[in-house]
């Protein structure tokens, strides 16, 4: 409930718009009821004979108040969309200002690009929140306590009879069904998974199941837990069927007790026979904007949830920001990076990733990372880039400790390439202009023409995820971003895994060049190139097994001199 | 579409329900109606009794409880055959799934399929639960209506018959109008949506280059943009709701006004049978408008019911197998040929491989090397030639009884959902005993690491479990082979990112179960390549040279070229 609450808060911002749709609301309900009532009264007052001209006005005041309800109908939906989407965008925002300092460290817990399309999915989700939950409950009283006044003029007994109406119709009947909502609700949940789960591994792991033979079983089991799923979702689709049923069968039996009430008091004469048909009609009416009450359950259900997940996702991390650091690295120049007995083991895993790790890189130095696949390399620049804290052990740049500086003031000085380079929707210009300010366009196309990427143009499209490069173009763009961003210290994580090794080459003599008088630190999964080094660091399983030249690596004969054996056996 | 309806109407008695319950419902309609005018006309303007009206009273309480119950067992039917189409449709799709998915996994496009199965699934619902009922009803309850208020007021029934086309002339109109514009807003809308996920993939970049702050302006920007444009398409459609209010309202005013006329001026027709009219009349037009909101949900669920058939209709290459036991194989390809799209291919490749042989398969990437490996392994039949087992087609022996011989490790091998126990498991037959795994486990070299977990061979791993490493999972690939001892194992060797440890396991581990095995290896290791007995040289899909390491440096000049390129690049 907390969550729906910050929601409820972000909703606030809105007040002019919810203003209007309550008010709106209200008008389309009271219009309508008085269409009918008006009608309703205006048939029976025919029956009497009236003069033609009453025919003629309440004709003309029925057209008047039909208008009058669709265009209020209209300016409800139009300012209640609107508020919902104003909303939605006021949780984009607000969702966005809470990821940001937790970012990137919070992304190892969530690897998955899941996750996080689950996240944009959620807040999707959220528009039901204020347009079927939040204000049509409003809308519903104030239209049913105005009709309950209008007809206390007629009957007090109507009256009370509509009452007890809205309070089982508003509030007693979609309660009772909130509850058995949230249980199915969370079973479906979870027997979808189970079946995406299964698909995932049919598909997936198709050639080991086949080959193992396990396939019938886990066809069987798919099949099993597809009807699971779909059982699920039959039984509560049946519930909401059943659940508006009982809404509508209790506001019909209301309107069926008015007109029993009603034709009762006009036989003893304690109410005009005029106004029966019209006190009838206002209940059949008024009954109408209860109907999504109805439906309120399974949205408040889903809303609720899905403020959770959304809110579970950002909460109690912010805690872990570090109380006020002020220092920042100062500009432009070089710095040092020293590691001194660093273990580290990522949040929630107990596992050491990085284990008693010494280091020590001169400014302006160039020293290679290297060693098998989960050896600890690219935590070593994470851990230097201040994106996790150290476990045990200090990390020092420039001679400071990493914890009282600025995270901002250490990113600032530095160019870095990650594995995972990220492109945004737009255009080559859009995605290297992120690097600095008022970069010209000569400066960005020279940078294209160092990572041999100048037959693309600036205006060349980028597809989400730069889903139209290929692997080396995007390391290649991830490099040219790299250096117009000019900064004096280089992390780079296996810029060139997927470059030819003549580009490769041509690459590194570039990067080499820009980087002369600066600090660089390349982790790199190749042993080729790395003769210029001024130190080679060797890791296997979080520890630094070896380090020093290239030649003296070689001539000890120890893990590198193997590892180099290997791959100079190895064809690709 | 036509797929959809074929299938609703499949389900004969569902329909023939829907059908009937929509009858009783237009009567229920009727009678309330019915009932309601005659009580009121009963003591407003007979003065009759409370006790004369009790009956007429009891008769409008057991209409509206049938109107109630039939409502509630229509959506149920609706609920019903959506079940039943969306259970059968993930039937046809698993078992066209199970049919080819090698080649859908090498084409990238298994992402594409879970998401047919998941979600396109899912939204075909609303077509049999809304759209479907809705039609069955609409189709009938207007018409029983109208024939009703014909047969007590023809001048009614006659301005409905008149007024009535209009609101599915405006339909059209508006559908007309709209599509284009509503279209190209929908693209935006993709985009939009598209753009917060951008950026929140984008996120650490953004940071790492001090512009995340920046990016929260432009957020809200495209957010707000994005409303502007929802409104642009929302507005379209509260408008047509709006007109279609104003010709109903205008309507029913219409018929208002002429039966107040008649029954006032002309007093030709009495009180109830104009009250009753004045009733029926909302109903009427109501059930009609409720079809262009149907309509709208329905067509939600055309895009998925395209994304379904076309699942469904792509073109199958199943496997043949027939039913004779497979005994020391001796495999022999003959002018074997695979194509699969425009994508990876093989021509006319020719082979033997008797049993017990080493046999290594190098070639650039892209030369068909592991697309030859499946293609052994019996993961798809050759489009043109023989793949001959023991001298006969490979089709004729049983399926079963040639993957009991065969163990597959690939560079990725998958890891389900289990236990470790349960991963290696996999490989063994029926039964297998906890001794048999530990044993496969020690023999793979990673029994060490599996008993320093907490919950050792009872560790969760796969989906949802504990990570394991690229090597590590070569080393549980390799204890399921150890566990089934197959005789003929087709190994994808790692190219790079391995630790020391792991290469000497690999190394040692495959020359023990070569001992007794045929292995075939896509080869990356020049000490593998070394000991191979044969080596197929592919190049473009087609074996370009084959013999040992010794003939092929002296005769084939593309492979010593291929050697020394190596050789160049490593130094």
């Amino acid at each position: 409930m907390k969550d729906i609450m910050v929601v409820i808060k972000l909703m606030m911002a809105e007040k002019r718009d919810i203003l209007f749709s309550i008010l709106f609301g209200v008008l389309a309900g009271l219009t309508s009821v008085g269409l009918f009532a008006m009608s309703g009264y205006m048939i029976a007052k025919s029956a009497l004979a009236p003069p033609l001209y009453i025919i003629t006005i309440m004709t003309a005041t029925l057209k008047m108040f039909g208008v009058a309800k669709s265009v209020s109908r209209y300016m409800e939906r139009y300012f209640s969309h609107r508020a919902t989407f104003t909303i939605l965008s006021n949780l984009r925002v607000s969702f966005y200002e809470k990821l940001v300092p937790l970012a990137p460290g919070i992304f190892h817990q969530y690897r998955s690009g899941d996750l996080l399309a689950r996240i944009v999915g959620d807040v999707e989700s959220l528009q039901n929140f204020f347009l079927r939950v939040f204000y049509p409950p409003i809308v519903l009283v104030i239209v049913f306590l105005s009709t309950i006044f209008f007809t206390t003029f007629y009957s007090i007994y109507v009256a009370l009879t509509l009452f007890i109406g809205l309070i089982l119709t508003g509030f007693v009947v979609p309660a009772l069904f909130a509850l058995r909502q949230r249980k199915i609700d969370r079973q479906v949940r979870e027997d979808r998974g189970a079946l995406s789960t299964d698909v995932t591994e049919l598909l997936y792991g198709f050639r080991d199941l086949k080959i193992y033979q396990k396939l019938d079983r886990k066809e069987q089991h798919l099949g099993q837990s597809a009807d699971l799923y779909v059982n699920g979702q039959e039984r509560e689709g049946i519930h909401a069927v059943f659940n508006q049923s009982v809404h509508t069968l209790v506001a019909l039996i209301i309107s069926w007790f008015v007109l029993a009430l009603g034709a009762y008091l006009v036989t003893e004469g304690e109410l005009a026979g005029l106004f029966l048909a019209m006190l009838v009609m206002i209940s059949l009416t008024v009954f109408e904007n209860a109907v999504p009450m109805a439906l309120l359950p399974a949205h408040l259900e889903e809303s609720r949830h899905a403020a959770t997940r959304l809110f579970s996702v950002v909460e109690g991390e912010s805690e872990e920001e570090k109380s006020a650091t002020s220092s920042r690295l100062s500009n432009g120049k070089a710095y040092s990076m020293e590691m001194d007995g660093v273990s580290f083991a990522y949040p929630g895993e107990k596992r050491l990733t990085l284990e008693n790790i010494q280091l020590n890189i001169v400014a302006g130095s160039k020293t290679a990372i290297v060693g098998p696949s989960g050896s600890g390399k690219s935590t070593v620049l994470q851990l230097l880039l201040n994106v996790y804290p150290a476990s045990l052990g200090d990390i020092r740049l420039d001679g400071k400790q990493v914890d009282s500086l600025i995270q901002e003031s250490i990113w600032e000085r530095t160019n870095v390439v990650l594995q995972e380079n990220h492109f945004f929707f737009g255009t080559i210009r859009e995605n290297l202009m992120i690097a600095k300010e008022g970069l010209t366009d000569q400066e960005m196309k020279t940078a294209l023409l160092n990572v041999q990427l100048d037959s693309f143009s600036l205006e060349d499209p980028i597809f989400e995820k730069g889903e139209n490069l290929s692997g080396g173009e995007k390391q290649r763009l991830a490099i040219a971003r790299a250096m117009l961003k000019s900064a004096h210290v280089w992390l780079l994580d296996e810029p060139t895994s997927s470059v030819d090794a003549v580009t490769e080459k041509k690459l590194y003599d570039q990067l080499f060049e820009a980087a002369k008088d600066d600090t660089l630190i390349l982790v790199s999964h190749r042993l080729t190139g790395l003769e210029a080094m001024d130190q080679i660091i060797v890791m296997e399983k979080g520890t630094v097994i070896e380090s020093g030249t290239f030649d003296e690596l070689i001539n000890k004969k120890g893990y590198f001199y193997e590892m180099k054996q290997i791959e100079k056996s190895v064809f690709i | 579409m036509d797929m959809l309806r074929k299938w609703a109407f499949e389900q004969k008695t569902m329909t023939a329900f829907l059908f009937v319950s929509s009858v009783l419902t237009g009567a229920m309609m009727i009678g309330q109606a019915y009932f309601f005018v005659t009580i009121v006309d009963g003591v407003f303007l007979k003065e009759q009794s409370f006790q004369d009206i009790m009956p007429l009273l009891w008769g409008l309480l057991a209409v509206m409880l049938v109107r109630v119950v039939l409502s509630y067992l229509n959506g149920r039917t609706g609920v019903t055959m959506a079940s039943n189409v969306k259970r059968k449709v993930r039937r046809m799709l698993l078992e066209k799934l199970t049919r080819n998915p090698i080649q859908t996994a090498l084409a990238g496009q298994s992402g594409g399929k879970v998401s047919v199965m998941m979600d396109a699934v899912d939204e075909i619902d609303s077509y049999y639960s809304k759209y479907i009922p809705q039609v069955i009803q609409t189709s009938i309850v207007p018409l029983m209506i109208l024939a009703v208020v014909l047969y007590e007021h023809v001048y009614s029934g006659l301005i409905m018959i008149i007024t009535a086309p209009f609101i599915p002339l405006f339909f059209i109109i508006v559908g007309m109008k709209t599509k284009a514009k509503s279209e190209e807003q929908l693209d935006k809308l993709a985009a939009f949506s598209g753009r917060f996920l951008d950026t929140l993939q984008g996120l650490t970049t953004l940071k790492l280059f001090g512009r995340a702050i920046k990016q929260r302006e432009l957020i809200e920007q495209s957010s707000l943009d994005f409303r502007d444009a929802t409104m642009t398409i929302l507005k379209i459609a509260f408008i047509s709701t709006l007109m279609l209010e104003f010709i109903s309202t205008l309507s029913i005013g219409l018929i208002a006004l002429e039966v107040g006329l008649r029954l006032v001026v002309f007093e030709s027709i009495d009180f109830s049978t104009a009250f009753f009219v004045l009733v029926l009349a909302p109903e009427f037009y109501l059930s009609l408008k409720e079809l262009g909101s149907a309509f709208h949900t329905g067509r939600g669920s055309m895009g998925a019911a395209k994304k379904v058939m076309d699942e469904l209709e792509e073109t199958d290459q199943p496997v043949h197998w027939g039913t004779d036991l497979v005994v020391n194989p001796s495999i022999e390809l003959r002018h074997a040929s695979f194509q699969y799209g425009d994508g990876f291919s093989l021509k006319n490749v020719n082979a033997t491989i008797p049993p017990n042989t080493q046999m290594a398969i190098v070639g650039q990437t892209g030369s068909g090397k592991t697309t030859l490996l499946h293609l052994i392994a019996g993961l798809f039949d050759p489009s043109e030639g023989n793949v001959l087992v023991n001298g006969r087609p490979r089709s004729d022996y049983s399926e079963t009884s040639w993957f009991d011989q065969l163990s597959y490790i690939s560079q990725h091998p998958y890891l389900f959902s289990g236990t470790i126990a349960d991963n290696i498991a996999i490989g063994g037959a029926k039964e297998v005993l906890r001794a048999d795994i530990e044993a496969a486990a020690k023999k793979a070299g990673i029994s060490d690491l599996i008993q320093s977990f907490e919950n050792g061979y009872d560790t969760p791993i796969g989906e949802g479990g504990r990570g394991l490493s690229g090597g590590e999972k070569q080393r549980i690939a390799l204890a399921r082979a150890f566990l089934k001892q197959p005789s003929i194992i087709l190994f994808d060797e790692p190219t790079t990112g391995l630790d020391l440890k792991t290469e000497h396991i690999l190394q040692q581990s495959m020359a023990e179960l070569a001992k007794h095995s045929t292995v075939i290896t896509v080869a990356h290791r020049l000490h593998t390549i070394k000991n191979a007995d044969r080596i197929l040289f592919l190049r473009n899909g087609e074996i370009f040279a084959s013999g040992t390491h010794m003939e092929l440096l002296e005769t084939s000049v593309g492979y010593r070229e291929m050697v020394l390129q190596q050789r160049g690049a490593a130094i």
